[in-house]
């Protein structure tokens, strides 16, 4: 059926009105976190909220002077990467195991396990890594994690595995390949872009969770995410520094997600536009 | 180099079963080229064969080795894919040395064997590409260089000119044929082109749901194919068939015309119900009156001959006649089947009626 060009036309203003509504909806709270770290602490909870104010870095200096903020970021940098490198040690294979003998179920477990509250398995966690010592250790962080890496990769990667024809898979095998050779050698390289997209959705993830790190960190080995709860006091909050570091952490996954977003978007979809 | 048997092969998917009992002889150095329509189970066994699917029952030989439970890596075959299954984050120089590193030959050993398959293959200048830039035509040949090089005992084909155009089709046909005699290895090639089929192979086996029809050469499956399927199959149009009657030496069609039994290449006498089967190059125009009448409805020239789409005895028919003759849609014309080249089957059984066939003169 064609459509008349006054109907494309109204089309479009009302996807471009969509957009800007859904641009706003995200970005206001971005904008005013942001805003908010430059402010003095009482001009923060201000109402009506100030938008001509007097720009400080106080808030960053506190940061930075008042709290070992130095440490809790390398602290989310090794939690992280070391979850996402477990993430994809683990969840590469799984998926290509899954897409080449088509039994999902154990990507759907692991799904599940994603989707289940945090919560569910803090409890046993936190007894289990008190029997064996672990609470406060970067191992427990970077294992629970994996909670959250694991079934990022694998279901970001089976797609990738599912669209390369399996009489590829077929010709290795006739060429002598063993299972692990046809992973290493031909699948490998042909899911990179998909590597690249569940890697930077892992460490994302992995970077905002802040359940696991709040129960099972210590003081020496506690992530940005969970650190930044220090500035929300029994009496008082001081907002202007909750601020700063709320922008400092949201930092990193958004330059990755602006640098990387048409792969994450082809990568997203990939599944999708399958035939 | 290795010959192949196939002893009460049967393959299972869960319940369905989609060769149930396969015996087949295949010669070291032979040709063979397995045809049949869509689901006939030919690609099935080809993939046992490469050892790509388990075997559910019987006994699989290449050469003196029962390889039933010998992994597809481990079985030394080659072979070219349907859609060619290049790998394509390789160079075609990597795509061809990949199964060879594999197996530990040092580049010094791999080297020439790479130049000699590429030169035999006329794809020298493409060594260095990927095959995302090459030609569909290209890629079938570096299908087959990949398979080359690895000197294999048996080459196995999964219908590699279907993806081909019509002309490159013919051209890819010729130059496998000429490849097979100088390579002097087992070949096996599936496909569900009969003309492919006649052309390339030593012995043809013709299949249907997972059941060897017929196998022979090709002159010997199109001169006498065992049933109705074979003869249907095989031949390009598909032979004609006709319901009749045997009465005494004559056999009697549906509208009354009447053909000696003495035209039929097999021994027939007696009474009973039968089918005739003409192919349409098997035909010769008669004086009117004898023979059967067939009223002309749709005339294809193809140049060297011309088909004639016709009715007679009730039936549609096609006939391969001259181009000098001109023929016209609403003419009739006399037909009658050449001496000898006609066969009968059993309308029941479906099989050729006397395999006792007649000498013909």
């Amino acid at each position: 059926m064609s459509m008349k060009p006054s109907d494309s036309r109204l089309l479009d203003w009302v996807n471009v009105v969509l957009l800007v509504l859904a641009g706003v909806l995200v970005m206001t709270p971005t904008a005013w976190m942001i805003l908010s770290s430059f402010k003095p602490s009482f001009e923060v909870t201000a109402y009506p909220p100030t938008l001509i104010f007097d720009p400080t870095v106080e808030n960053y200096v506190t940061l930075t002077e008042q709290t070992p903020f130095l440490r809790y970021t390398m602290n989310s940098i090794i939690v992280t990467t070391g979850s996402t490198l477990l993430g994809l040690l683990l969840g590469t294979p799984a998926a290509f195991v899954a897409s080449w003998t088509r039994i999902t179920w154990p990507a759907v477990v692991a799904l599940m396990a994603r989707m289940a509250p945090g919560t569910l398995f803090l409890l046993p966690w936190y007894v289990m890594f008190r029997q064996v010592d672990m609470i406060g250790s970067y191992w427990a962080l970077i294992l629970t994690h994996a909670v959250i890496t694991l079934p990022i990769v694998t279901w970001v990667l089976l797609p990738y595995f599912d669209n390369i024809p399996r009489s590829i898979f077929e010709a290795a095998q006739v060429d002598g390949c063993s299972p692990f050779r046809i992973f290493r050698r031909i699948a490998l390289p042909l899911v990179s872009a998909g590597l690249a997209v569940a890697a930077i959705l892992a460490f994302v993830f992995s970077w905002n969770f802040f359940l696991f790190s709040l129960v099972l960190s210590n003081s020496q080995s506690k992530t940005l995410i969970a650190a930044s709860f220090n500035f929300i006091g029994e009496g008082s909050t001081n907002w202007g520094g909750l601020m700063a570091a709320a922008t400092i952490i949201a930092l990193p996954p958004l330059i990755l997600a602006a640098v990387v977003q048409r792969w994450l978007i082809s990568g997203l979809t990939l599944g999708a536009v399958k035939g | 180099m290795a010959s192949i048997t196939m002893r009460n092969l049967v393959k299972k998917y869960g319940a369905v079963t989609v060769i149930p009992d396969l015996n087949l002889e295949i010669a070291d150095e032979e040709f063979i080229v397995l045809v049949g329509p869509s689901g006939c189970g030919k690609s099935t066994l080809l993939r046992v064969l490469a050892g790509l699917e388990a075997i559910d029952g019987g006994d699989l030989m290449i050469g003196e080795t029962r390889v039933n439970d010998v992994p597809a890596a481990r079985r030394d075959i080659a072979m070219v894919f349907q859609d060619y299954a290049l790998y394509p984050h390789m160079t075609v120089r990597q795509n061809m040395t990949f199964a060879l590193e594999m197996r530990g030959m040092t580049a010094a050993e791999i080297q020439p064997k790479v130049e000699e398959a590429a030169r035999l293959l006329d794809i020298l200048p493409y060594l260095d590409r990927r095959p995302k830039a090459l030609s569909g035509g290209q890629r079938q040949r570096v299908a087959m260089g990949r398979a080359i090089v690895r000197d294999p005992q048996v080459f196995l084909f999964d219908e590699p000119l279907s993806n081909l155009d019509a002309k490159l089709r013919g051209q890819v046909r010729a130059e496998i044929k000429t490849l097979s005699k100088k390579l002097k290895t087992t070949m096996v090639f599936v496909t569900h082109d009969q003309v492919e089929a006649m052309t390339m192979a030593d012995r043809i086996v013709v299949m249907k749901s997972g059941i060897i029809q017929q196998v022979g050469s090709p002159e010997e499956v199109y001169e006498n194919p065992r049933n109705l399927f074979v003869a249907s199959f095989i031949g390009a149009p598909s032979m004609n068939f006709l319901p009749a009657r045997i009465e005494g030496d004559e056999i009697v069609l549906a509208d009354d015309s009447r053909l000696p039994t003495a035209l039929m290449a097999e021994a027939a006498s007696g009474t009973g119900e039968v089918i005739l089967g003409i192919r349409p190059e098997h035909f010769e125009l008669v004086a009117e009156g004898q023979g059967l009448a067939a009223d002309i409805d749709l005339v294809e020239p193809l140049g060297s001959d011309t088909l004639v789409h016709a009715r007679a005895a009730g039936q549609e028919i096609i006939a391969r006649v001259s181009p000098d003759l001109r023929p016209r849609a609403g003419q009739r014309l006399w037909l009658s089947p050449v001496a000898g080249k006609a066969h009968l089957f059993d309308p029941v059984t479906e099989e050729r009626i006397n395999s006792q066939l007649r000498q013909n003169a």
